[in-house]
């Protein structure tokens, strides 16, 4: 904090006699005074981060006023244009946009499927909250029954910030904001997005991926609710009667847990590629909210109950379009999204 | 973790096959990762006799035996192994036959065929303990004891016609009880409805005898209470070190576990019972190698000190630290607590007499150094789950008798139990109304207490809708009574749960506008010939240097998949120019790439103090065969970017010339781009002073680092705040009746005067209480004497709502344009 003081001293001196680009140098350059000063704020203490950081970048900014419009205009030798114009100096009409003549275009696969899903979940009264990408561990262990040094953490090799922040490794992250935003019940919310595990890379397995979690809290709710609601969900979306089981599963943010089971919708249990001749395949974890998790959400588990589901988009959309090696969803190779 | 099916079948009630048991475990009690049939493995071999022998004429090495499988004729067989005597029972491989222990290795299965060795024929083979399997002797075959019967399946007397089941030890990561047989069988038979009834040796009262007179000193120091609960240990003497029996030998093969001596077979037996593992030390060698030890064996729970270290059973070193609790004697450790023993203080064929250790070990302390130092034995695993304090004693009383049954040991010393108070069983009280509505089933309390009492809970109380239920030692996982739905629940049969939608419906309570909008531009901008891509969340500072971006700005990644996944993205632009250029290389030419996503700026924090979310959209857009004449990048950009905002009702947003902008008056995310940008060809796109993005023509370095042509924009707009901009009001105004008239104006104008400027005041002028007008761009001209100039050619669309506008009409009205717009802008009337 004292730093912080010391180097706003030091600018009231340095800004009367240096000019612009030398104070940026001194405090905002590589090595700059204030841009070590930020990379400090992971050793600040949690509670007095925010301050910090606030103090930081007020004197940045305080800094950057310092520069006059002249200083400021990056050199370019470019003419100037006018980008308020429809188009360009001696632009002949021909020559003026093509691309849309000649390019197809297309919308991801993996958010045209989230898309119809959200569709699905909204015609049923979902609401829809998208996943952060950086959170805290409250959010993504401790809010959802994962206590520090519980060994159900070791499920997911989880990224983690220099600064102590976590990437999510599922959506269950927003959990406890869904609650808390959605509450009081009936709450029924649906929590698309980006995931992140470290695990290495191969045709099947992705360090980024997108999922889609699934909350839904009100009196007197039951395990066959569950069971009904994601058959009937899963029925819209595949177009398909579908012949549904669970096994036991654990985690600990659901008690009961199950692992929810379909027929092969492209066998019909006949036995394929897809199941693996297994004629079924695992889909998604899913179960009843441990009363810790309601709690911390605000919710008296007393009096509401509720469930909760998580399944992957990744590998729904390889199995609906026949994509065999997932690495190609991220590799924005046009040869690939030509095809969507 | 392995289980034989005999052996859940020898301590529990399951009638059933071993494909119905392995569906029950399935849709009872968690996933199955693999199925194993072991006799499968040891088909083809057959006990056999030596009937004759004859030395190999060609090598010092080989053995040549006739062999009696009781068949009519004797088969002859080369062996490694010349010391066989006659009359000796042997393991045969018959040609066909799998060598098992190459079955699950790393090697490839090795199958018996009939050769010539050293030319002589052998039709088969005569297998070693470790060939088989079930020892570690390699240089010798396996005798068998006497009573083995000649030519039956060695299957058959070794007990090994059973299947193995691994159940993923994830399905049981709260469940340490299952990680015995005894736990298992009692779940399994639970389960096909039958009653459970755990032997006294497993669930408690053990009456031990100590000796009466001398006992051998031993001294126990628990000094690590809080991550050590509980610590037996018993010393038995006269322990006479052999090979197991064959039905113990058999269990271990079948657990997964090689048998190495009857002492350490004991320990490992107890262990898969039941899931609390056992260790044996030597007791002499804790003396012997403890110089301060003055004929006592020391025990010491401790941490480690930092920087001690200690050579493994697995013969490797392993260096400590305080975060690591180790048993040591007064100086040294003698064994990683619950995970691994040391090395000088193993049992081996010289020992008589025996530290038995019966403890438990804190999960998170186990499992956080078995993570540090990367050893995952199975004592480890089973330590990682809470386990039954109670069973330390009972295991322990259950390996004294098999030691007293196999090894001839008797005890020799006092029992040592070092504990902390052990709690009481817990109570937990179940409303039956409660437990259906949660499960949504209507089971009478007959069944539920069938149930619980078949899984060995007591029941303490009861009305009509409630029971209060004693909860097992076994089962620390159960703490609440939505713990106790579940067993109901799965034992009962998850999949007997009638399926039903829930009653009442539940309404959308609020528009996800961001989800919404996204879906509209993805819909728009694909549609006029956009890809959307979606790329890793990770970049590394090359990439970012190579966009002019700082590395600084971005949040470092503790424990990056690789140095090139180190960094968070501080903006979509680069990936997506990384793209582009990959895209370039495969042929293509012409394209839009955008993404819709969130990136982060380590300076950003958002009110929960937590790294700012927005979303964004950016998007590059990339033509080879344009040239400086076909006008600056920034129009192609320019153009698909307002059509797309046009389309979803943002209106009213201004384009104004990043070279006119303070620095310090763009948001941060901005200003972190404007490197990327040619000032003078790029805007900042904003809303009622609010800035959105940045739009226009890549920097010419930039360009160059991606190797994209000269024709090459990109944009990058913040939709978190464009969703907060309202959709402009859309309001019918009637439409005049009479004709429309078209007229041209073309004004010379200075190249720093706004076309949008005029354009609106043409607009105001044309439309009013009268008038009805449009205004279109049609040319924007300049050359090289127009120094400084620019002629831009309106056209003007116009109707009267009272009058068909005759040529005057026209003519004054275009009058008055061009005074206003002389005067305002210093034009010219061309």
């Amino acid at each position: 904090m004292n730093q912080i003081e010391d180097i706003q001293k030091e600018f009231q001196i340095d800004k009367e006699k240096l000019d612009y680009a030398d104070i940026k140098e001194k405090y905002l350059g590589k090595q700059g005074l204030l841009t070590i000063a930020l990379q400090e704020i992971r050793n600040i203490p949690d509670e007095q981060r925010a301050e910090y950081g606030k103090k930081v970048n007020d004197l940045k900014n305080e800094i950057l006023e310092t520069q006059n419009v002249e200083q400021q205009k990056t050199y370019s030798n470019k003419e100037r244009i006018d980008p308020t114009a429809p188009f360009d100096i001696n632009t002949k009409g021909e020559k003026r946009n093509r691309i849309s003549l000649i390019s197809k275009g297309a919308v991801h696969p993996i958010t045209k499927e989230v898309e119809t899903l959200v569709e699905i979940f909204k015609g049923m009264g979902f609401d829809v909250l998208e996943s952060r990408q950086i959170d805290d561990d409250y959010h993504m262990f401790e809010s959802v029954n994962f206590p520090k040094g519980h060994p159900a953490r070791d499920m997911y090799d989880t990224f983690l910030t220099e600064d102590g922040y976590v990437l999510p490794a599922h959506t269950s992250t927003m959990q406890n904001r869904a609650l808390k935003l959605f509450g009081p019940p009936p709450i029924a919310v649906v929590l698309p997005g980006r995931c992140f595990r470290n695990e290495a890379t191969d045709a099947g397995h992705e360090h980024t991926f997108h999922q889609i979690e699934g909350v839904y809290v009100d009196k007197d709710i039951s395990l066959g609710n569950m069971l009904a609601t994601i058959k009937t969900y899963l029925e819209a979306y595949l177009e398909k009667e579908l012949e549904v089981k669970v096994q036991p599963a654990y985690f600990p943010f659901t008690e009961p847990d199950c692992e929810f089971v379909i027929s092969c919708p492209f066998c019909d249990k006949a036995g394929c590629k897809t199941c693996g001749y297994s004629g079924w395949i695992e889909i998604m974890g899913c179960g009843m909210i441990h009363p810790n998790v309601l709690r911390e959400g605000g919710i008296d588990p007393d009096i509401y109950t509720g469930f909760a589901w998580g399944f992957g988009v990744d590998r729904l959309t390889m199995i609906k379009k026949g994509i065999k090696d997932i690495r190609h969803l991220r590799d924005s190779n046009l040869n690939f999204l030509e095809q969507f | 973790m392995k289980t034989s099916i005999n052996l859940l079948k020898q301590y529990g009630n399951i009638d059933a096959s071993d494909e119905k048991i392995i569906q029950l475990v399935k849709d009872h009690i968690g996933e199955v990762e693999s199925t194993h049939d072991i006799g499968e493995e040891y088909k083809n071999i057959t006990i056999a006799q030596v009937v004759e022998k004859e030395i190999h004429p060609d090598s010092e090495k080989l053995g040549v035996y006739k062999i009696d499988i009781g068949g009519d004729n004797h088969i002859q067989v080369v062996a490694g192994d010349r010391e066989l005597p006659i009359g000796a029972k042997v393991a045969y491989l018959a040609p066909g036959a799998t060598v098992p222990s190459s079955v699950n290795s790393q090697e490839k299965p090795f199958v018996i065929k009939a050769i010539k060795l050293r030319g002589v024929e052998s039709h088969g083979m005569l297998g070693s303990a470790r060939e088989l399997n079930i020892g570690n002797d390699h240089n010798r075959v396996l005798i068998l004891e006497d009573d083995a019967p000649v030519g039956e399946p060695f299957a058959e007397y070794y007990d090994l016609n059973d299947v193995t089941l691994e159940i993923e030890n994830k399905a049981l990561t709260n469940r340490g009880d299952l990680f015995g047989i005894l736990g298992l069988s009692r779940e399994l038979t639970a389960i096909t409805g039958n009653p459970f009834t755990s032997p006294t040796w497993y669930n408690g009262q053990n009456n031990i005898e100590e000796p009466n007179g001398r006992t051998l000193p031993i001294k126990v120091i628990n000094d690590a209470e809080i991550t050590c609960p509980r610590y037996c240990a018993v010393v038995l003497e006269n322990v006479t070190i052999k090979e197991s029996p064959v039905w113990l030998k058999s269990a271990l093969i079948k657990s997964g576990i090689r048998p190495i001596n009857n002492m350490v077979d004991i320990t490992n037996y107890i262990s898969i019972l039941f899931g609390q593992p056992l260790h044996a030390f030597d007791y002499d060698k804790i003396i012997n190698n403890d110089e301060h030890s003055n004929g006592e064996a020391i025990v010491n729970i401790r941490m480690a000190k930092n920087n001690e270290s200690m050579l493994g059973l697995d013969d490797k070193t392993y260096t400590l630290d305080d975060s690591v609790m180790v048993i040591a004697d007064s100086l040294h450790p003698i064994a990683i607590a619950g995970i691994i023993g040391g090395q000088n203080t193993e049992v081996d064929s010289n020992t008589t007499r025996v530290i038995l250790e019966a403890a438990n070990f804190e999960k998170t302390s186990i499992r956080r150094t078995s993570m540090k130092l990367g050893i995952f034995t199975d004592a480890a695993t089973r330590f990682k789950r809470a386990l039954d304090l109670n069973h330390c004693m009972s295991a322990l009383s259950r390996a004294i008798d098999l030691g007293k049954e196999l090894t001839g040991s008797s005890i020799a010393s006092r029992i040592i139990d070092i504990k902390q108070p052990i709690p009481e069983n817990k109570n937990i009280s179940l409303d039956l109304n409660r437990l259906n509505t949660h499960l949504g089933l209507s089971l009478t309390k007959d069944t539920v207490k069938n149930i619980l009492t078949n899984l060995e809970y007591k029941i303490i109380e009861e009305s009509d809708t409630s029971l209060i239920v004693e909860v097992p030692s076994w089962r620390p996982d159960v703490s609440i009574r939505e713990d106790i739905h579940e067993d109901i629940g799965r034992v009962y049969g998850f999949n007997n749960i009638p399926l039903v939608l829930p009653e009442k419906q539940i309404d959308t309570k609020r528009k996800n506008k961001i989800f919404e909008m996204k879906k509209s531009i993805r819909k728009i901008l694909s549609g006029t010939g956009g890809y959307e891509t979606l790329n890793y969340s990770f970049v590394d500072s090359n990439l970012l240097k190579r966009c002019n971006l700082s590395p600084d700005s971005a949040f470092k990644l503790k424990n990056p998949l690789s140095p090139e996944l180190s960094l968070m993205r501080t903006s979509l632009l680069p990936s997506l120019l990384l793209k582009g250029q990959e895209n370039i290389q495969r042929g293509f030419e012409n394209f839009i790439l955008y993404e819709l996503n969130i990136f982060h700026n380590h300076s950003s924090f958002d009110q929960d103090n937590l790294p700012e979310e927005n979303w964004y959209l950016s998007a590059i857009i990339t033509e080879r065969n344009k040239t400086e004449l076909d006008g600056s990048p920034y129009y192609t950009a320019k153009y698909y970017l307002e059509r797309l905002l046009n389309a979803i009702g943002r209106e009213n947003i201004t384009y104004d010339l990043v070279a006119d902008h303070l620095e310090m008056e763009l948001p941060t995310e901005i200003r972190n781009v404007l490197p990327m940008f040619d000032p003078n060809t790029s805007a900042i796109v904003s809303f009622n002073e609010v800035h959105l993005g940045i739009i226009g023509e890549l920097k010419e370095e930039i360009k160059g680092n991606f190797k994209l042509p000269p024709h090459s924009a990109g944009w990058e707009i913040n939709i978190t705040e464009l969703s907060n901009i309202v959709e402009k009001a859309k309001t019918h105004k009637e439409t005049p009746i009479y004709p429309f008239i078209k007229e041209d104006i073309c004004f010379e104008i200075d190249k720093g005067v706004k076309y949008s400027d005029i354009e609106t005041d043409i607009k105001r002028i044309v439309n009013n209480s009268k008038l009805m007008g449009r205004v279109e761009c049609l040319d924007i001209y300049s050359s090289k004497e127009l120094v400084g100039k620019k002629r831009i050619t309106y056209r003007i669309v116009i109707s009267h709502y009272e009058k068909t506008l005759a040529e005057k009409d026209i003519q004054i009205i275009k009058k008055q344009i061009e005074e206003n717009i002389s005067e305002k802008y210093n034009a010219i009337i061309i």
